[in-house]
C-alpha cells in the first residue's frame, strides 16, 4: 500500500503538478482528471514464468436487455418473483413464458430457481447444447445488477445532485465508453484492457511477437492503452496467415517494391500523424511475419459474426507458444442489442449466436487444453428498462443502467450469482417499477436499476486473476477503492 | 406566435439580401497571397536555446534562474516569436507552444498572455506555463532540456531547447530544422502555371501546392482538369461557382427507387418469394440494400461538377448519420440525403427541422415510435450530444467552460433529455394523407406527421444557457410549434456554432485545429455578417479560406488529417483519371459487395456506419501519442494492410465487372506511363507523382527511396515504372495524411 502510494504521487508528478493540470482546459479530449489518467508506461515486472492465461472480452453492443436474460422463476413471497417480472412486461407481450425458460439454481438466493432465456441452451439447428449447461458444471457465473458507478449509490444519493455519478447515464457512447474505460467521472482515452496490457505487457511477453491485445472487431477504447496499439484483425473467414498479409510485390520490380515500401515508414516523422500512420502499419508487418505459422482449430464453430470472431481467438491461441505470448486480452463484438422495438424476435437470434458460439469457444479450449487458463466475460453499453417501449409484436425497451454479466471458463467459479447486495438484501435488484433499486419515481418510472456492482470491481476481479499486480490494481482502476471490494469472488 | 413569423419574414428577406450582395463581392474577390510567414521563435545567444525569462520570480534565491537557462515545472516563462502576421482578433488561441523530452513524448504549455513586445510590432511576448495541456502523458520529468517550438496557421517555428528542471540531458537537437524538412514549393510547376499567372489581369489562383490542397479538402480529390480552372479562376470565384451549381450533376440525378413493402418477400409490393433467379437477386440488392444509394455516391464524387456540395453533404452525414445497418431500404437513404444535401449550403435550423421530420432518421433514431405513452429518447439525446450541442458547455473559441474547481460543464442532463423527448412524441409516417402514401408501404419519403393524441402536452423545461430562447414550454401546444420552438432553444444555444464548426473543420481540413480557427469559423456561424445565424455557405466559405488552412506548405507536425478510406478511395481515383474496367467510359461507382467490400475493409463501408456514432469519433487520440485523430479511429493493424490491399488492387489490377457490378472500375495510367516512357531517369514521372499528390513537397528521401525502386525496373515497361512509382507514393503514410 505504501509502496503504491508512493508510485502513485511519483507518477502525479507531485500532488501541485497533478492538480494544476486539472483546472487546465482539455480542449480536445474532453476533461479528465489528472489522477485518474496517471499510468506509467515503463514499469512492470516480470510475472515468474506462470502459466498462460487469455481473458475474452464478448461485448453486447447497444445494450443487451439483462431484465429478459436473468429472470426469478420461484414465487418466494419476500423478493420479486416471476409475477413481479410478468407483471411488469407481460401485459404489452415483453416477458419470457414461464415455462420456456431453463432452470438454473442459485445458492447466493437461497437456492430458489431462476431461469435463462431459452435461446442460451438447445437449439433448433444448433452445434451444440449452449452454455446452459455451464451453469449445473460450475463453470459460469452471473455478476448481478452491475453498472457503471464513480462510488457506491443509493437511490436517495442518485437523487442528489452532490453525489457522484457517472457522466451521461442512458447515453450509448458515453457509456460504452465508462464500460471499456472503467473510468466514470470523467472521460478517458485509455481503456482497461489496454491499460493493463499497458503495464503487464513487458513482464509477461517480453519477447512477444505480437500485441498482448488483439481485437476481431476493429478498434476500441477498451483495447486502447497509453502505449498499447492492438492488433485488429478479421474474423477466421481470413486465415491467419492473410490477414495482416500485404498482397503483391510479385510481380516486375516486386521485391525491389517491398523494401521501398518498408523504407517509406522510417521517413518524413516530423510529421506526428505520418509517425502514427507508420507505426501502425509497422506494427502490422511484425505480426504478420509471426501469423505464418500454420495450424487452425478442430471445434465446429457456427458461421455467425461472433461465431467467427472467437473462431479466430481460439486460432490465436493455439499459436501462443509460436507468437511467443503469455498473456492475451480479446476483444469481440455482438451488435444489435440496441433493441427498442422488436425485441423478442431479435433478442432470440442475438442469444443463439452468442450461445452457440461460446460454447463452441469453450469446448475448443478444451480441446487445446487451456480450458482453466482462458476466462470469457462479457460487457455491454447498459441495462434496459424493466417498463417496455410499445407493445404488441413491436414491443422493445429503452436504455437503462445496471445490468447482469456472464463470466465462463474452467476457472469460474460458477453456478452462483457474484455482486454486492442491492437494499433489498440480494444481489438481484427488485423487480418494482418506482421501487427501492429504480432510479425513477416519478409518475411513469421506467425501471431503470441502480446498480450495486460496479464495472471497476468486475474489471479488477478479472484483472486480478489475468495477474495484475496488487500494487498496480489502483493505477489501471483508479476509482476501484472507492468501493467496498476490488475482488468479487468468481475467479480464484 | 405573430412576432415569431414576422421574425421569419425577416429572415428570409434578409437572407434574399445577403444572398445578393454575396454574388457581388464574390465576383469582385481575388485571392490573396494564402502564405503566411513561418513562425520564428528567438534564440538565445548559443542559438540552439530558446531565449526565456521567468516571468514572476517565486522566490528572491532563484534570480539566478535566467542565467542557469533552467525553469521549474509550473513556472511562468516568457517566450519570444517574430514573423508573424497577425489578422485582426488573432492572439494567444491562434498559437500553441509544444514541447518534446528526450522519451519522444509530446506535450502542450499553455500560452497565459500574448502581447506586443517592441516598439516595430514584430516580436511578440508568450508567456507560458511549464505544465502540460494536454494530459496525456504524466508531465516532463524535470531533468534536462526540452525541445519546444510554437505554431501558428499550420507551421510550426524550429525547435529550441529549454532547460526544464535542470539543463543538458539526453535529447538531441533536430538534424534538420522543421521549417526546412519540407521544402518550400516553388511558385509555379511547370511553364503552364507561370505563363498563365503572368497574363495581364491575371485573378486566378497561382499557388499549386495549395490548389491541390484545397481540392482535397473541398473536392473528393484534385483532377488536372478542375486543377487548372482553380489556376485560372481562384478559389473565390469556384467557392461561389458552386455554390450555385445544381446538385446533383445533371447527369447523375438521385435514384428514383420506389418504396417497397417493409417485408421483402412481399408478392406484390416487395422482391417476392426467395426463388434465387438473377430478377429477385436484383430487386433485393436495389430496393433492400444501399446499392444504389452508393453508386450513385460515388460516381457523383468521380465525376460530378458540383463537388463541394458533395463533400460537404458527406461530412454533414457523418454528422447526422443514418446507417444502412437499420435503414432497410435505399430509398429511405436516397430520400434522408436528398433533404440533407438540400441544406448543405441552407440554413443549419432548416436542416434541424427537416432531419428531424426525416422519416429515416425517424426510424433510425427511433422518435417515428416515440408516444407519449411510450416515449423513446434516442433522437432526443443524439440531436443534443451529436448533431448540435455536445455535452459540455463551450467557449466561442470551442475550448471548455470549466467551473470554479476546474470542472466542464455539462450542457444538460437526463432531465432535459427527458423533456425534449416529451418534445418529439406523437410525429410518425405519413402512410395515407402525403404524396408517396400508399396501401402496403411505409411512407419513407414524405416527412413525419404529428398525430396530437400521441403527442406529450405536459410542460417542458429544454436547454439553460445565458439568454436561452424557449427554456420553458407551456403545457397544451401543439406537436408542430412545439417543435419549432425546442429547435429554436437548441439552435440558438451558444455551443452550436464551435461545436458545429470544429466537427466540419475536422473532416475537410484538419484534426486538431487552433481555437483560434474554431473560434473564427464559429463567429461566422453565430453571424455571417448580414445578421444571419447558421449560415453554412458563409461557414463553409470561413473554413475553406481561413489562413490556417490555406498555405502553399504546412510545416506544423500536427496540421492534417488522416484520409478517410472514402478520402484515400476517392483522391486517388480522381487523380489518376478514373474509368470503367474496359477505360472505354465512366465507372459504375460500384464497391460490391455493400459492406464488405474494398472500403468496408479499410473500415468505411458509405452509408454503412456500424452506429450512429459515426466511424469514428471526432474526439479519438492516437495510442502512444497525445494527438488527435479522429480517422486514426479506423486505422487499425488490420485496416493498414487493407489500404496497402487496396492500393495493389487498383493500381495493378482493377474492380472488375461481375453479376453487381456492370461496369467496373479500373485507373488510367496513361498519362504517367508517357512521362516514364520519355525520361529513363524517372524524374519526370516522380515530378509528376509529386505534384498531383504530395502537394509538390515530397521530401528529398522519400523521392529516392522510389526513384530507387522504379529504376529497378527496366526502362522499356514505362507502365511497370509508373506503377511502381503510384504505388509506393498511395500506399505511403506521407500520402495517407493530408496536410
Amino acid at each position: 500500500m505504501t509502496e503504491s502510494r508512493r508510485e502513485f504521487l511519483k507518477k502525479s508528478g507531485g500532488c501541485a503538478l497533478g492538480m494544476a493540470a486539472v483546472a487546465t482546459q482539455m480542449q480536445h479530449l474532453g476533461m479528465m482528471s489528472a489522477i485518474a489518467q496517471k499510468v506509467d508506461d515503463d514499469s512492470s515486472r516480470p510475472e515468474g514464468g506462470d502459466a498462460y492465461k487469455a481473458l475474452v472480452l464478448i461485448f453486447w453492443s447497444g445494450g443487451n436487455d439483462g431484465n429478459n436474460m436473468v429472470i426469478p422463476n420461484h414465487d418466494s413471497p419476500t423478493i420479486s418473483n416471476y409475477n413481479a417480472y410478468s407483471a411488469a412486461r407481460g401485459a404489452q407481450g415483453l416477458a419470457i413464458a414461464r415455462n420456456t425458460l431453463l432452470p438454473i439454481t442459485v445458492p447466493r438466493m437461497g437456492a430458489l430457481e431462476y431461469g435463462l432465456h431459452p435461446a442460451l441452451g438447445p437449439v433448433a439447428g444448433g452445434t451444440n447444447n449452449g452454455i446452459h449447461e455451464l451453469w449445473a458444471q460450475q463453470k459460469m457465473a452471473i455478476v448481478t445488477n452491475c453498472g457503471t458507478l464513480v462510488q457506491p449509490t443509493t437511490k436517495a444519493q442518485y437523487q442528489m445532485s452532490s453525489h457522484r455519478k457517472p457522466y451521461q447515464l442512458f447515453s450509448h457512447s458515453d457509456q460504452t465508453a465508462q464500460y471499456q474505460t472503467s473510468i466514470s467521472n470523467t472521460q478517458s482515452f485509455t481503456g482497461w484492457g489496454g491499460r493493463v496490457s499497458d503495464k503487464m505487457t513487458a513482464g509477461s511477453n517480453p519477447a512477444g511477437l505480437i500485441p498482448m491485445i488483439t481485437s476481431i472487431s476493429g478498434a476500441q477504447l477498451f483495447t486502447a492503452g497509453q502505449t498499447t496499439l492492438p492488433m485488429a484483425i478479421n474474423d477466421s473467414n481470413t486465415l491467419l496467415a492473410n490477414v495482416l498479409n500485404p498482397a503483391g510485390f510479385t510481380n516486375t520490380g516486386g521485391p525491389a517494391r517491398l523494401t521501398a515500401f518498408n523504407q517509406l515508414r522510417s521517413l518524413d516523422l516530423e510529421s506526428n500523424f505520418v509517425a502514427a500512420a507508420s507505426h501502425v502499419t509497422d506494427l502490422a508487418m511484425q505480426a504478420n511475419s509471426a501469423l505464418q505459422t500454420p495450424g487452425d482449430t478442430t471445434t465446429v464453430f457456427p458461421n455467425t459474426g461472433i461465431g467467427r470472431q472467437l473462431r479466430q481467438v481460439a486460432r490465436l491461441i493455439k499459436k501462443r507458444t509460436d507468437l511467443n505470448v503469455n498473456r492475451q486480452i480479446f476483444y469481440c463484438q455482438i451488435g444489435g442489442f440496441d433493441t427498442h422495438a422488436n425485441q423478442l424476435a431479435s433478442h432470440t437470434t442475438l442469444f443463439t449466436q452468442f450461445s452457440q458460439a461460446v460454447r463452441s469457444f469453450y469446448d475448443e479450449m478444451g480441446v487445446q487444453g487451456v480450458q482453466n487458463d482462458v476466462t470469457t466475460f462479457t460487457l455491454s453499453d447498459f441495462g434496459r428498462t424493466l417498463n417496455p417501449a410499445g407493445s404488441g409484436t413491436g414491443v422493445g425497451s429503452d436504455h437503462a443502467w445496471g445490468n447482469h454479466m456472464f463470466v465462463m471458463g474452467g476457472s469460474v467459479l460458477g453456478g452462483d450469482f457474484y455482486g454486492m447486495n442491492t437494499p433489498n438484501g440480494t444481489p438481484f435488484p427488485t423487480l418494482t417499477l418506482g421501487g427501492i433499486d429504480d432510479t425513477d419515481s416519478s409518475t411513469a418510472p421506467r425501471g431503470r436499476w441502480i446498480p450495486t456492482t460496479s464495472v471497476d470491481q468486475y474489471a479488477a476481479t478479472l484483472a486480478r486473476w489475468y495477474g495484475l499486480q496488487p500494487d498496480q490494481q489502483s493505477l489501471v482502476f483508479p476509482n476501484v477503492a472507492n468501493f467496498p471490494t476490488a475482488n468479487l469472488g468468481f475467479l480464484p | 406566435m405573430v412576432s415569431m413569423k414576422t421574425h421569419n419574414i425577416l429572415r428570409i428577406f434578409t437572407a434574399a439580401l445577403a444572398v445578393c450582395l454575396m454574388v457581388i463581392s464574390a465576383l469582385a474577390q481575388d485571392d490573396p497571397d494564402p502564405n503566411s510567414p513561418t513562425p520564428i521563435l528567438l534564440a538565445g545567444p548559443d542559438r540552439t536555446r530558446v531565449l526565456a525569462v521567468p516571468t514572476r520570480r517565486i522566490r528572491l534565491f532563484d534570480q539566478g534562474a535566467a542565467s542557469r537557462q533552467a525553469f521549474p515545472p509550473n513556472s511562468k516563462i516568457t517566450i519570444y516569436v517574430r514573423n508573424v502576421d497577425l489578422m485582426e482578433g488573432e492572439g494567444a488561441n491562434a498559437f500553441r507552444v509544444y514541447a518534446e523530452d528526450a522519451k519522444g513524448r509530446q506535450f502542450r504549455f499553455p500560452i497565459l498572455a500574448f502581447r506586443v513586445s517592441d516598439p516595430e510590432k514584430s516580436t511578440y511576448a508568450v508567456t507560458i506555463r511549464l505544465r502540460d495541456d494536454i494530459g496525456y502523458w504524466q508531465s516532463p520529468i524535470p531533468n534536462g532540456d526540452l525541445l519546444i517550438r510554437i505554431a501558428w496557421r499550420g507551421l510550426t517555428s524550429d525547435r529550441l531547447r529549454l532547460g526544464y528542471g535542470s539543463t543538458g540531458g539526453s535529447i538531441k537537437d533536430d538534424p534538420i530544422p522543421f521549417s526546412s524538412a519540407r521544402t518550400a514549393t516553388s511558385k509555379f510547376f511547370n511553364n503552364e502555371d507561370a505563363a498563365e499567372s503572368s497574363r495581364p489581369g491575371y485573378v486566378g489562383y497561382r499557388w499549386s501546392g495549395d490548389r491541390m490542397r484545397f481540392l482535397e479538402q473541398a473536392a473528393f480529390g484534385p483532377t488536372s482538369a478542375l486543377d487548372s480552372r482553380i489556376r485560372r479562376i481562384g478559389l473565390r470565384t469556384w467557392l461561389h461557382e458552386q455554390f450555385e451549381a445544381p446538385y446533383p450533376s445533371l447527369t447523375n440525378p438521385y435514384p428514383n427507387i420506389p418504396l417497397k413493402s417493409t417485408d421483402a418477400q412481399n408478392v406484390t409490393l416487395g422482391c417476392g418469394a426467395n426463388n434465387n433467379t438473377l430478377e429477385y437477386r436484383t430487386c433485393i440488392r436495389d430496393h433492400y440494400t444501399m446499392y444504389p444509394a452508393q453508386a450513385w455516391f460515388f460516381k457523383e464524387a468521380y465525376y460530378g461538377e458540383p463537388q463541394l456540395r458533395h463533400r460537404v453533404s458527406w461530412a454533414l452525414s457523418q454528422i447526422w448519420v443514418i446507417s444502412g445497418v437499420d435503414t432497410q431500404q435505399a430509398s429511405w437513404l436516397i430520400d434522408y440525403h436528398q433533404v440533407l444535401s438540400e441544406h448543405t449550403f441552407g440554413n443549419f435550423r432548416n436542416l434541424m427541422k427537416d432531419m428531424t421530420l426525416n422519416p429515416g432518421m425517424g426510424n433510425y433514431l427511433d422518435m417515428a415510435r416515440s408516444t407519449r405513452n411510450n416515449p423513446n429518447e434516442n433522437y432526443a439525446r443524439e440531436i443534443l450530444q451529436l448533431f448540435a450541442v455536445g455535452l459540455f458547455m463551450l467557449n466561442p473559441d470551442g475550448t471548455l467552460q470549466l467551473d470554479g474547481q476546474g470542472q466542464p460543464i455539462p450542457t444538460y442532463d437526463q432531465n432535459t433529455v427527458n423533456n425534449f423527448t416529451k418534445v418529439f412524441t406523437g410525429f410518425s409516417f405519413c402512410n395515407t394523407t402525403c404524396p408517396n402514401s400508399a396501401p402496403g408501404i411505409v411512407n419513407y419519403k414524405d416527412p413525419l406527421i404529428l398525430n396530437q393524441n400521441n403527442h406529450d402536452i405536459t410542460a417542458k423545461t429544454l436547454l439553460s444557457y445565458p439568454g436561452a430562447v424557449n427554456q420553458n414550454i407551456a403545457p397544451g401546444l401543439n406537436g408542430n410549434t412545439e417543435i419549432d420552438l425546442a429547435l429554436d432553444n437548441i439552435f440558438m444555444h451558444p455551443n452550436v456554432g464551435p461545436f458545429v464548426g470544429k466537427l466540419l473543420i475536422q473532416h475537410m481540413v484538419t484534426s486538431d485545429p487552433t481555437p483560434a480557427y474554431v473560434g473564427r469559423v464559429a463567429a461566422v456561424f453565430n453571424n455571417n455578417g448580414l445578421g444571419i445565424r447558421g449560415d453554412l455557405k458563409a461557414v463553409v466559405r470561413a473554413i475553406l479560406l481561413d489562413p490556417e488552412a490555406r498555405g502553399d506548405v504546412k510545416t506544423d507536425p500536427n496540421f492534417g488529417k488522416l484520409r478517410e478510406p472514402v478520402q484515400f478511395a476517392t483522391n486517388i481515383f480522381r487523380t489518376f483519371n478514373v474509368k470503367s474496367a474496359n477505360l472505354a467510359q465512366n465507372s459504375d461507382g460500384v464497391f460490391y459487395p455493400q459492406a464488405n467490400n474494398l472500403l468496408g475493409t479499410m473500415g468505411q463501408s458509405a452509408f454503412y456506419s456500424p452506429t450512429v456514432f459515426n466511424y469514428f469519433s471526432p474526439d479519438y487520440v492516437i495510442p502512444g501519442t497525445s494527438l488527435l485523430g479522429p480517422e486514426f479511429g479506423v486505422m487499425t493493424t488490420g485496416t493498414a494492410i487493407a489500404r496497402a490491399n487496396f492500393v495493389n488492387t487498383m493500381v495493378f489490377a482493377q474492380i472488375s465487372t461481375s453479376e453487381n457490378v456492370p461496369l467496373g472500375t479500373k485507373l488510367d495510367f496513361a498519362e504517367m506511363q508517357a512521362l516514364a516512357a520519355a525520361d529513363a531517369t524517372g524524374n519526370q514521372l516522380l515530378d509528376a507523382l509529386n505534384q498531383k499528390m504530395m502537394h509538390g513537397a515530397m521530401s528529398a528521401s522519400m523521392r529516392s527511396t522510389i526513384l530507387t525502386a522504379v529504376t529497378n525496373i527496366a526502362s522499356t515497361n514505362p507502365l511497370a515504372r509508373a506503377q511502381q512509382a503510384i504505388y509506393l507514393v498511395a500506399t505511403s503514410s506521407q500520402y495517407q495524411i493530408q496536410r
